[in-house]
């Protein structure tokens, strides 16, 4: 077949070296034709034409980036000409993954493929490494628990690795579910509870991977356990520990608006349920063994042990699932809404911890409330359940997401839980006046639309405009922003403000990027192999991404991801075919498959 | 009233130096944060979004971009980097070219070969004027104080004359663009009863903003308005001087340096280079907002004042010292720029604003005054 292939560019493509591609793209069997259009070039349709005619083309290749975009140009080229519009064919390097070291390659063999006609997956992939039937979770959050339950309940091996002293990750901190308001702790503690008893799960919290070795279906991983302190097998969670510690920090898992001890237990409901040592404020820890040690002293159990050092275990894992979540904007940066500035300004996750029915107020949503502190003599304002209900609440949308200054994308989640949060604010505290804050309102999923519906009907005021600062006049809080819809400026009086910030990858996404080389998209989240096609595959065989770590999504998302997850993984366990690994093919051996389909 | 929709109108508003309009999703921001927004006037974002819609003839009755002085406060906020006071800016340059009944002035802001010919051109023109029709030439001779003898190079008389003529010419402009103004922006809105008392009473507004500019001093940085303020004053009293009372202005006799002939112009000199030294820093520096985005005719007119106003001194300078030929060419050339900068810039280009700002002032405050009257009058029948 006679063959053209056409290079366009998009303007803000990767500095692939398209002329050296083209080159190459030359001497391939049957193609007469190699034309490159430079960025921001568009094809015309005549040139097309004239091309086509002139060396009586049957074939037509658009390579690029993302040559999509320029194929109706192509196709109603090859309908004037008479030609057969099937043989417009696509060689698109980012959907084949065409980055990293052997970009140049990989393109390559994606232009030689579309060139003789030949699905490029249908050469490019193969099976062949044998697959060690355990597998390695990162992060134990709902993604992670997800997959974990599903591999492990499939007769698998799972080790799931959490950074911090607990599973459970953010969905533990949360209230409510949206839409249906379900007690999100009803949802993910049964689920926490079977990962800790499952034969088939090894847990290790407090651990990180610290090098990835090995190819796909067999990875060496080393994992780094740091010390915990506490026998996990031996605490019974007697608190008396904690009763005694002398150090008094904020806990991470009330979002700061808590205190907690040294020694702890992240929540009552932890998986593992025992008691951890933070070494970063322990006073024993710090001062080298001089100073405290109490709590080892008044254990019961002796089960504390504060000389235990960081353990180093060695795992064989055939699969990687990343499941790395997401961490919340700093907001102190953007101070118009003045945040740390007003005491009464929350982000989204201190309001969860707020209204949690577990949290520091017992679920009593109150403002801050000034008190000296004893020992500084400073003044502090603190979350107390004598507090004062708020009369008025704002809640802001879009802080930080949607914005060019920081997140450029939609953190999708906000506008429903913000929206929950009104309808929390609503039944808690009767009379109360809740102000949304919104620039679009997001409500995609099923069911959401009716909620949105439903917080309207239910007295909150629902403002289309994005409201631009919060101010202090005379001691009260004003939120001052534009009502589009009421064609009015509008300035409110609140006494709570509630930020609903963007969501941004976690903070040991580059890391791990680094260590599995894999690659991040230009926001920092993980990518997929193909965001419609294989969402939850990476370019690196054997390697899957579930949940947040891949993009901003729901608790319902994410936990469908975790599923397909595992359903990919068990699949490469099961089928005896191996994984294949994209990039384990050199070119040529690539050019020869096709040309033996080619010639078939 | 059914609105006609021009879909390519934001493409008209190209060649004014258009900026990232379509980027605006609407959230408001812009608005909450001005303050010069208020219950009547709420912009930047409504005028933005007649933009988009293409709105072209409810555009051309806005006032709002005139309430505007470009701050930044704005643009600095918006999350979608939409620049939202520039858009002001360029509906101002867009609004002076709708007021504009001749054309030259939308051919000025559009065109830099219209803008810089007509100002060779006039400043040709000039020259020729000065240097062959001339009937003294240049006169050696010195006053008894030791100074140039201008008047007679330059006979007062007829130079005056010529001041006169251009001021009726610049003025007939100006004004008959003042009255489509106000024809646009109040009596093509037929819901709106302008009380003639209301006229007399609001009158108080034009003077006051003209000569305080005080609502500038609303923007968060103060100093922009004082800066403004020191240039604008600087160049309103040396018009006056120039254009008004050249009689009293030039004169061969040198006066000490404490009269207020002198005082009054080295005061004006002084408000325009500290005005102009400012402007050019920001401009070039291009630290604030402000002075981001500068359009050709954002700098042809400062060019060309300073370049009248260094021209000024020199010829002050070479009179006092009495040095008749340096005087002479220079006396040329300071006309040779001036006179084509207030007949080009004053009516058709950025001096326009000195005008059409207060006059919008004046405008809006008629129409709130208007309708508050309305709200008041729709309040009392809902509830009786």
């Amino acid at each position: 077949m006679r063959t053209g292939i056409f290079f366009c560019q998009t303007e803000d493509d990767r500095n692939l070296n398209i002329d050296a591609i083209a080159k190459y793209s030359a001497n391939l069997p049957d193609v007469e034709v190699v034309q490159v259009f430079g960025p921001g070039q568009r094809p015309e349709i005549t040139i097309i034409c004239d091309l086509v005619h002139s060396n009586n083309l049957d074939r037509i290749v658009i390579a690029g980036e993302m040559p999509g975009y320029f194929k109706p140009v192509f196709t109603r080229a090859m309908a004037i000409c008479k030609g057969n519009t099937d043989e417009v064919r696509i060689a698109s390097f980012q959907e084949h993954g065409a980055k990293g070291e052997n970009a140049i390659d990989r393109a390559k063999a994606v232009v030689a493929c579309a060139s003789m006609g030949v699905p490029f997956p249908l050469v490019a992939i193969s099976g062949g490494n044998p697959v060690n039937h355990s597998t390695l979770i990162l992060g134990g959050g709902i993604a992670g628990i997800q997959s974990a339950l599903e591999i492990a309940n499939a007769g698998k091996a799972v080790y799931l690795v959490e950074q911090s002293g607990t599973i459970g990750g953010h969905m533990a901190m949360f209230d409510k579910t949206f839409p249906t308001l379900d007690c999100a702790a009803c949802i993910l503690t049964p689920k926490m509870v079977s990962i800790g008893q499952h034969e088939m799960i090894h847990l290790f919290t407090r651990s990180k991977i610290e090098s990835v070795s090995g190819i796909p279906g067999a990875y060496h991983v080393k994992v780094r356990q740091r010390a915990r302190f506490v026998d996990v097998k031996s605490c019974v969670a007697c608190n008396q520990c904690t009763e005694v510690c002398p150090v008094k920090v904020k806990s991470e898992f009330d979002a700061g608006i808590s205190l907690r001890k040294a020694i702890y237990i992240p929540f009552p409901q932890a998986v593992p349920n025992a008691y951890l040592v933070d070494e970063t404020k322990c006073s024993y820890l710090l001062s080298k063994g001089e100073k405290c040690g109490v709590c080892m002293k008044k254990c019961p159990k002796e089960c504390i042990n504060l000389n235990e050092t960081d353990h180093i275990i060695d795992l064989e894992v055939g699969n990687i699932i990343l499941a790395t979540g997401y961490d919340l904007l700093d907001v102190s940066g953007i101070d118009q809404y003045g945040y740390g500035k007003f005491p009464n300004v929350l982000t989204s996750i201190e309001f969860e911890r707020l209204t949690n029915a577990s949290g520091t107020t017992g679920g009593k949503i109150v403002t801050k409330t000034r008190q000296i502190n004893k020992k500084t003599g400073e003044e502090e304002w603190i979350f107390s359940p004598d507090g004062l209900a708020p009369k008025s609440v704002a809640i802001i949308h879009c802080v930080g997401s949607r914005n060019k200054k920081y997140n450029s994308y939609c953190s999708r989640v906000c506008c429903m839980y913000s929206l929950k949060f009104a309808h929390l604010i609503k039944e808690k505290i009767p009379d109360v006046n809740v102000y949304e804050f919104y620039i679009d309102m997001r409500a995609f999923g099923k069911g959401y639309e009716e909620f949105a519906d439903r917080i309207r009907e239910e007295g909150t005021y629902v403002i289309r405009g994005h409201s631009a600062l919060v101010a202090m006049h005379n001691g009260h809080m004003i939120v001052r922003g534009e009502d589009i819809i009421n064609d009015r400026l509008t300035e409110f009086e609140v006494e709570l403000v509630v930020l609903a910030v963007g969501l941004i990858p976690s903070h040991d996404t580059k890391e791990l990027s680094k260590m599995l080389d894999i690659s991040v998209d230009a926001d920092g989240w993980f990518s997929e192999l193909n965001y419609n096609g294989s969402p939850t595959d990476t370019e690196k065989g054997g390697i899957y991404v579930a949940g947040m770590c891949q993009g901003p999504k729901d608790i319902p998302d994410t936990v469908a991801q975790g599923s397909a997850v595992a359903a990919g993984v068990l699949g490469s366990i099961t089928s005896k075919k191996g994984i294949g690994h994209l990039s384990s093919i050199p070119l040529s051996e690539i050019e020869k498959r096709a040309k033996t389909i080619h010639t078939i | 009233m059914a609105i006609r929709v021009n879909p390519g109108f934001i493409d008209v508003l190209d060649k004014f130096g258009r900026e990232n309009i379509q980027l605006c999703y609407q959230c408001g921001d812009c608005s909450a944060v001005c303050p010069h927004a208020d219950e009547f006037y709420k912009f930047p974002r409504k005028p933005i979004r007649q933009l988009q819609m293409g709105l072209e003839k409810k555009i051309e009755t806005t006032l709002e971009p005139w309430l505007c002085y470009y701050c930044g406060d704005c643009s600095d906020l918006c999350p979608r980097n939409a620049d939202p006071g520039a858009t002001m800016m360029i509906l101002r340059r867009y609004l002076s070219s709708v007021y504009d009944w001749t054309g030259l002035s939308r051919k000025f802001y559009t065109s830099y070969k219209w803008e810089l010919g007509a100002i060779t051109i006039i400043g040709l023109m000039i020259t020729l004027l000065f240097s062959v029709f001339n009937p003294n030439g240049i006169v050696t001779s010195l006053t008894p104080e030791g100074g140039v003898k201008v008047n007679e190079m330059f006979p007062v008389e007829t130079v005056n004359t010529g001041a006169h003529i251009m001021l009726i010419t610049i003025a007939g402009f100006l004004i008959s663009n003042i009255i489509r103004m106000w024809y646009f922006t109040i009596l093509k809105d037929k819901t709106l009863k302008i009380s003639f008392s209301s006229y007399v009473i609001q009158f108080r507004q034009l003077i006051i903003h003209f000569a305080t500019q005080v609502r500038f001093s609303k923007c968060k940085d103060k100093k922009y308005w004082g800066f403004h303020w020191i240039l604008m004053s600087g160049y309103t009293l040396m018009f006056i001087l120039i254009v008004g009372n050249l009689k009293w202005f030039q004169t061969d006799k040198i006066y000490l340096w404490y009269h207020p002939q002198r005082l009054l112009g080295y005061y004006s000199t002084f408000g325009l280079l500290l005005g102009l030294v400012y402007f050019f820093y920001g401009r070039i520096k291009k630290a604030d907002q402000i002075f981001k985005l500068s359009h050709l005719s954002d700098w042809i007119f400062i060019v060309l004042l300073l370049f009248t106003t260094v021209s000024g001194i020199l010829l002050h300078i070479f009179r006092i010292e009495g040095m008749p030929v340096a005087t002479y060419y220079t006396y040329i050339i300071h006309m040779a720029v001036l006179v084509p900068m207030l007949c080009v810039e004053v009516p058709f280009s950025k001096w326009s604003h000195l005008a059409y700002r207060p006059f919008a002032i004046y405008f809006s405050e008629l129409k709130k005054s208007a309708l508050s009257i309305r709200n008041r009058e729709k309040l009392f029948l809902k509830h009786n």
